[in-house]
């Protein structure tokens, strides 16, 4: 399968599942159905693990085709998400957060790794 | 749909054109900088287009780096976007009027940011206009701004040759941002060290392409069997669903 096509075949199918799962509440639950609480549960605490998951595949992604030391030992991996935690944390303005850190990172791999 | 509901969702969709603009371009340009596609604007055009959703426009990439299996795509995707089966619940009622295209327009163009711009309707719709034209006006600008976002940075990124390497980090920066605001609930900060936990067992026992769905049927385990302790009012405890 070439490049082009995987990505319009994943595409398709993250765009099926993204849009079925913004329709389900329009097609399961219209008029006064409750929605069941398992589901509620499921949406309410599914989205920071997955978050915290896909971090973490973010880091392992980072290191799979290069070797933990030639990598810089995750140190630029460190020391801009410590910049993005904190600067979210105090100014809570996203764009700032994401920008400085990667530029932050950005400058380390280039220039010192 | 007048002039003048357009314009007021216009203004209230002025956040979202800084945020939409600057958020596609860096997925574009990483995107024009990672993957090496024919016709890339096209290719960041049509998924932008057809899924509007952030974080997923950056993990993509990384996907069609290592031409993740179609299944694990969708299990990701079901993950990564499920809240926005939530959002649904608190619309239902407000968009029953509209026929089935427009209707069926918004649903697709649910994102975070137009969500709650949705919701807030009745406060932003100008007195006499049909908050519904809000909706409309606004999900349509949100989608272009970052159809337009993405679409700049892949032609952006495909037509300087600036040194690109390490531009991937704002995905990661990204999801770091989104998980900061959301531990500052106690509970979310209990999920997140269960998808923590989880990833790094999926990553100790598989490989960095396998690790994911292992993870999640850990947290999912997790979740189904610890369920008394994660809901505030812990109802019922169950076993299993």
């Amino acid at each position: 399968m070439s490049r082009e096509t995987y990505f319009l075949c994943m595409t398709l199918t993250a765009g099926v599942v993204t849009i079925a799962l913004r329709a389900f509440p329009f097609l399961m639950f219209s008029g006064n159905r409750p929605v069941p609480p398992v589901i509620r549960y499921i949406g309410k605490v599914l989205p920071p693990a997955a978050i915290a998951m896909l971090i973490v595949y973010c880091y392992c992604s980072a290191y799979q085709d290069k070797s933990f030391a030639s990598g810089g030992f995750g140190l630029p991996e460190l020391a801009a998400s410590v910049l993005v935690v904190a600067l979210q944390f105090w100014k809570r303005n996203p764009l700032l957060s994401i920008i400085s850190g990667t530029i932050l990172y950005m400058v380390i791999v280039q220039n010192f790794v | 749909m007048t002039k003048r509901v357009f314009k007021a969702a216009f203004v209230s969709s002025l956040p979202v054109l800084m945020g939409y603009s600057a958020m596609g371009m860096a997925a574009g340009i990483l995107l024009a900088g990672t993957v090496k596609l024919k016709f890339l604007p096209f290719w960041a055009f049509l998924s932008s287009g057809i899924n509007i959703s952030g974080a997923l426009q950056f993990i993509m990439v990384n996907w069609t780096e290592a031409l993740l299996p179609l299944t694990q795509v969708a299990l990701l995707t079901f993950c990564l976007n499920v809240r926005y089966a939530m959002y649904g619940f608190s619309l239902i009622e407000k968009f029953r009027p509209l026929p089935w295209l427009k209707r069926g327009y918004l649903i697709w163009s649910l994102t975070d940011e137009t969500y709650a711009l949705e919701v807030d309707s009745a406060a932003r719709t100008p007195a006499g206009e049909n908050q519904l034209d809000f909706c409309l006006g606004v999900a349509f600008l949100d989608h272009l701004y970052w159809l337009i976002g993405v679409t700049a940075g892949a032609v952006i990124g495909a037509a300087l040759p600036f040194d690109s390497r390490g531009i991937d980090f704002a995905m990661t920066a990204l999801f770091l941002v989104v998980l900061t605001d959301q531990c500052q609930s106690k509970i979310n900060r209990l999920s997140a060290a269960v998808g923590i936990i989880s990833a790094i067992c999926g990553r100790v026992f598989f490989s960095t392409s396998n690790m994911l769905i292992p993870a999640m049927v850990m947290m999912g385990a997790v979740f189904i069997i610890f369920r008394g302790k994660f809901e505030r009012k812990p109802e019922q405890k169950e076993g299993e669903e």
